[in-house]
């Protein structure tokens, strides 16, 4: 058998256990000085071991009622009923027992109520007149003595709080006398916990015991003169909560927005950026947005005050999208048949979206192959709702390539999906002004089970490459970013995002 | 953007086969439509006008007309209950707006109908007058094109199609009516040719539809009836009226406000005359083909109108008659990237009831229907063959070639900085960069500048500010966490504009852009030692040493508040003014830097 190591806290414990064989808890507080968890950890500790068996007993607690020690002392209302009758000779007419009632100002339902149950008080019919009260041989006897439950409430207003505990005393007559009388005291279920030692316990003890030193914290000083070897690390229970503390860390929409950002730089796509506050010809009129388009209204889109107005880009990609816009010039397209107007194009506005970022770099860089894409903040003019924010992110992107087709469009968009942790894709037609054809991107989320829209994409129309010198097809797409970060987050109120308070940042784990 | 409901069982009954609104739904939904979902639905019948009103969703009953504008407390009473489909209409498809067009569409993509649809228009009888007043400085409303369509007796369901149709073309075509207007009446009501000439204002007054037995003038329509109430402003420019008469000098309407109720079509209507007028021809025109068309998918038969003008030339409405574009076969294959060939090039375009003439080398005459205005290049074209294909059979593929990725700088500085500062622990907030003149400025103790780069137009009056700095957020940040255990650190990381300096390289767009960081303290023991110790460290693990010299800023406290730069980096460290703090409702000392980590160059 391994020799049983004990620390000097539980050694104090075994040697009560050894000499009265079974103790209750409170006893092992009161000799021992630890407090009751402690000794419950080491009786659990003895349990496992099998040295050690916890004993649980119910037992009733009397918890006198605040002002209880008053009435004991007054006398209850029937010990005194009883006295004011013996002094009227043992009995008396009703009438005249609820006037001495009042003069003493006793309770008479407390009277008939108790006083009855004690049989000590009875009533009898009268013979023509009203009824009588007198007091019974019991009751003569009670007045040189103590009821059980005055005396139990005394005990325990004295400290002694458990039946168990009080000599001679009948649980049934407590039940029957306290059991509704809560301004005398009230009786509560408890148990009784006692740590008794096992043979097998016994035998160990007797065998020898390793008493060591037992800690919370070892200091530096036990770590260097080795005392580490005779001290006992006070053991944890392991599966207790402990407090919570959280890490420095991204907000979610950064997360999402460096995922994304990741994801196409894996792709091969180049970074672009371009002015939140932008010229209208790249937001719109680059874009073969007709310059009476609704979107364009001062209802949709942020106008600048200031800067007001801006520089037009270079002459020859405007007057080819002057073209485009009017007649569709050398594109082979109808155009929008309306004269174009150099001015709305110099308007200021903040982008509506960064398809802005993209067709620069189109314009810049308008040869085959090139990847590029962008993440940034876009604006509508909308108020602030829970669902609806002025400004919100997408991520734009296009693909100038000989190969680009409408099903690498879908491949691409796919790749993207399923680098964002979207196992199902799917894609429909839409209808956007600067793309032909245009395709719808839906993305499966089996926690929801359904297939939710993540944003517009398409073939970038002859009317918007060609006037910027740009002869090959080119894919473009423009993505929600709050979107993505409400589904996956399960944010039902898109303002909590942005309202800088840490509990959005740290209900969010790293990975999800 | 207005959403239709669409009888399902209706719908089904147009078709040769039958089909489930589940399978019809489906099928709108790859033809391109936006099928919202497919529910059921309960009807009305509004007791002013007798229109069938659909039951909007979660309520028990309808109290408005969408058809007259009547109003009761009561609620009308209810008629059926129908499995609807419901579609978000597009506008770039208004030929998809109605159970006509809808119709149109599945026939062909269901396979039951191949090819163009053709519908005969029969030799004009009826003449309208254009008068010259409604192109002139009273009135600039020219262009009127019509047509006689000859129904079914109409039922409630048709008439609320109809109407329904109009208010969507109204949307979708004429830009809320700005661009055109349409008006249905019922032929039997008319006498004659038709004239469409202009009104005075204040004279002639007639009986408007939906106040019926009560004359109103031009004006007191457009104060007091609901619908001129509503569309006024399309008359501010006009000293008179644009008007529709009879030979009897009966009023049809008074477009583009309201028609009048003695022509009004009723259940029961079968010849029907149809106007679209407005400024703009090309509207107009693609107004009428639509409407047309649409009724004819119904049962209609159309016939033509003649347009007389003040100069005595005609012109004969609708013109219905096809175009067509040139299709490239390899082009084709290129830009969808599908595995096509001639036949099923042709077999694609026939689905979607194009017709296809081979032209030899793999060219193609594709011919397309008068109501397709959404056609204005080929490759629109191509869109129909990709969607006749079926996105869902499209074999999702990689561009093949090789292309390097690359980041933008400021990004790659961004991310060290992130780094350093969540190792320093300090958490990421952000916040929107549209913000108000008193968070922005005021509450910060800064005076607001008498040019900032300001919106013009915010639906939110106060938020006129694009921010120039990230204090304001963080400040607004350390308020929503003011009852945190302390210390609370945080910071953010983002774009910030201002105005331009002449000389600077963007100032062709009168604004710059830079990326900022602002990082924050709070707490009992916050103050400047504590942000000092995370700036040198976080200068050093940017490869910068920083360089402090005193200097004075309403935001923070006198004498504790420095500038600094530190390479690219520029900046001011401080503890901030008890006023300020006060002003956010913060009651903690805070250390706050703000940093301009990178100037942006779009063009690099």
């Amino acid at each position: 058998m391994k020799q049983l190591t004990l620390t000097e806290e539980a050694d104090s414990v075994w040697q009560f256990l050894l000499q009265y064989k079974s103790v209750t808890v409170e006893k092992l507080v009161q000799w021992t000085g630890l407090d009751q968890s402690r000794i419950m950890v080491i009786g659990a500790a003895g349990v496992d071991d099998g040295h050690i068996e916890i004993i649980e007993i119910p037992r009733i607690e009397v918890d006198p009622a605040e002002g209880s020690d008053t009435l004991l002392e007054r006398g209850l209302d029937e010990r005194r009923a009883v006295a004011a009758l013996i002094e009227e000779g043992g009995s008396a007419p009703m009438p005249r027992f609820v006037a001495l009632a009042k003069e003493h100002d006793i309770a008479v339902s407390a009277v008939f109520r108790f006083g009855a149950a004690r049989g000590w008080i009875k009533r009898e019919k009268g013979v023509g007149g009203p009824p009588t009260v007198s007091v019974t041989e019991a009751g003569r006897a009670a007045m040189s003595g103590e009821a059980p439950d005055e005396r139990a409430v005394r005990l325990a207003l004295g400290g002694k709080r458990y039946l168990d505990e009080m000599d001679g005393i009948d649980v049934g007559s407590i039940r029957k006398l306290l059991g509704g009388r809560k301004e005398l005291a009230r009786l509560r279920d408890r148990t009784r916990r006692e740590l008794a030692l096992t043979a097998r316990g016994e035998l160990a003890y007797k065998a020898g015991r390793r008493l060591v030193v037992e800690r919370s914290q070892l200091t530096q000083d036990d770590l260097r003169t080795g005392a580490w070897r005779d001290i006992a690390l006070r053991p944890y229970d392991v599966t207790l909560p402990a407090a919570r503390v959280y890490p420095a860390k991204p907000h979610p929409v950064r997360k999402i927005i460096e995922q994304t950002r990741r994801a196409f730089l894996e792709l091969g796509f180049e970074e672009v950026g371009s002015p939140a506050v932008e010229v209208a010809f790249w937001n719109f009129d680059a874009l073969f947005q007709p310059q009476d388009h609704p979107a364009r209204d001062m209802q949709d889109t942020f106008y600048m005050a200031e800067p007001a107005v801006g520089e037009l880009p270079r002459e020859e990609w405007v007057s080819g999208v002057q073209a485009a816009h009017e007649d569709g010039g050398e594109t082979g397209s109808t155009g929008w048949g309306y004269r174009w107007s150099p001015e709305r194009a110099q308007a200021m506005v903040l982008r509506t979206h960064c398809t802005s970022a993209t067709i620069r770099a189109l314009a810049r860089h308008p040869a085959a192959p090139y990847k590029a894409f962008c993440v940034g903040w876009t604006h509508r003019n909308e108020t602030l709702s829970y669902k609806h924010l002025p400004v919100f992110h997408q991520v734009d992107g296009i693909i100038i390539d000989e190969h680009a087709s409408l099903s690498t469009l879908l491949g691409t968009l796919k790749a993207f999906y399923q680098k964002m942790g979207f196992e199902k894709v799917r894609f429909k037609p839409a209808f956007y002004p600067y793309t032909e054809p245009s395709v719808d991107v839906m993305v499966y989320m089996p926690e929801r089970g359904k297939w939710l829209e993540m944003g517009g994409s398409g073939i970038f129309r002859p009317e918007v490459t060609e006037p910027l010198g740009c002869e090959h097809p080119v894919l473009a797409w423009g993505l929600g970013i709050e979107r993505l970060a409400m589904l996956r987050l399960g944010f039902s109120d898109i303002r909590d995002l942005y309202q800088g308070g840490l509990d959005v940042v740290e209900g969010v784990p790293v990975c999800r | 953007m207005p959403i239709i409901s669409v009888d399902a069982r209706r719908l089904d009954g147009m078709l040769a086969n039958d089909y489930t609104a589940e399978t019809l739904g489906e099928t709108l939904d790859r033809i391109g439509c936006d099928v919202e979902e497919v529910i059921d639905l309960d009807r009305y019948r509004c007791p002013n006008c007798g229109a069938l009103v659909e039951g909007s969703l979660g309520s028990d009953t309808v109290k408005v007309c969408s058809v007259c504008g009547h109003s009761q407390e009561d609620g009308f009473d209810k008629v059926d209950s129908v499995t609807a489909i419901r579609i978000d209409l597009l506008a770039a498809r208004p030929d998809l707006f109605d159970i006509g067009g809808l119709a149109r569409a599945l026939k062909g993509y269901l396979g039951e109908v191949r090819g163009l649809p053709h519908y005969p228009v029969g030799a004009p009888t009826l003449r309208v007058h254009i008068d010259a007043s409604v192109d002139s400085d009273d009135c600039r409303r020219p262009y009127i094109h019509c047509a006689v369509v000859e129904m079914p007796p109409l039922d409630d369901a048709m008439l609320a199609t109809i109407m329904k149709m109009q208010e969507n073309l109204h949307w979708g075509v004429g830009r809320d009516r700005k661009l055109a207007s349409i008006g249905v009446y019922d032929l039997a009501t008319l006498e004659g040719d038709i004239h469409y000439t202009t009104l005075h204002p204040d004279d002639e007054p007639f009986e408007a539809l939906g106040m019926p037995g009560q004359t109103m003038s031009g004006r007191q329509i457009l104060e007091e009836h609901p619908k001129g109430v509503a569309y006024a402003g399309l008359l501010d420019d006009c000293a008179r009226y644009p008007v529709l008469r009879d030979s009897k000098g009966v009023v049809l309407s008074m477009p583009p406000i309201i028609n009048s109720e003695p022509t009004k079509v009723r259940v029961g209507s079968t010849r029907l005359f149809v106007d679209v007028t407005g400024p703009s021809d090309a509207a107009v025109e693609a107004s009428l083909a639509m409407m047309v068309t649409s009724m004819a998918e119904l049962g209609g038969t159309i016939t033509a109108c003649t347009m007389v003008r003040p100069d005595g030339s005609t012109q004969v409405t609708p013109d219905l008659s096809p175009e067509t574009r040139e299709v490239d076969l390899t082009h084709a294959k290129q830009w969808l990237g599908l595995p096509l060939d001639e036949d099923s090039l042709t077999d694609c375009f026939e689905r979607m009831r194009l017709d296809v003439k081979p032209l030899g080398e793999g060219r193609f005459a594709v011919t397309y229907p008068a109501f397709r205005g959404d056609i204005r290049h080929p490759v629109d074209l191509l869109e129909d063959l990709a969607i006749g294909f079926g996105y869902e059979n499209i074999e999702p593929a990689l561009v093949p070639t090789m292309t390097v990725g690359k980041p933008r700088p400021e990004e790659v500085v961004s991310g060290a900085a992130r780094m350093v500062m969540f190792g320093l622990g300090f958490t990421e907030i952000m916040s929107l960069p549209m913000t108000t003149e008193a968070d922005h400025f005021t509450k910060l103790r800064l005076d607001v500048p008498e040019r900032y780069v300001r919106v013009a137009n915010p639906k939110l009056k106060a938020l006129t500010v694009v921010r120039s700095h990230l204090m304001g957020g963080v400040m607004n940040a350390l308020h929503h966490n003011r009852r945190r255990p302390m210390p609370v650190r945080l910071f953010e990381l983002d774009n910030c504009v201002r105005l331009a300096d002449g000389d600077e390289p963007t100032a062709q767009f009168g604004a710059a852009e830079e990326r900022r960081l602002c990082f924050a303290e709070i707490g009992p023991e916050a103050g400047f030692a504590a942000v000092r110790s995370v700036l040198d460290a976080l200068c050093f693990e940017l490869g910068h040493e920083a360089t402090y010299s005193a200097t004075e800023h309403p935001t923070f406290v006198e004498g504790r508040v420095a500038a600094f730069s530190a390479g690219p980096l520029e900046g001011v460290i401080g503890e901030v003014h008890p006023e300020a703090l006060d002003a956010f409702g913060i009651d903690y000392p805070v250390g706050l830097v703000e940093i301009r980590v990178a100037a942006i160059d779009w063009e690099g």
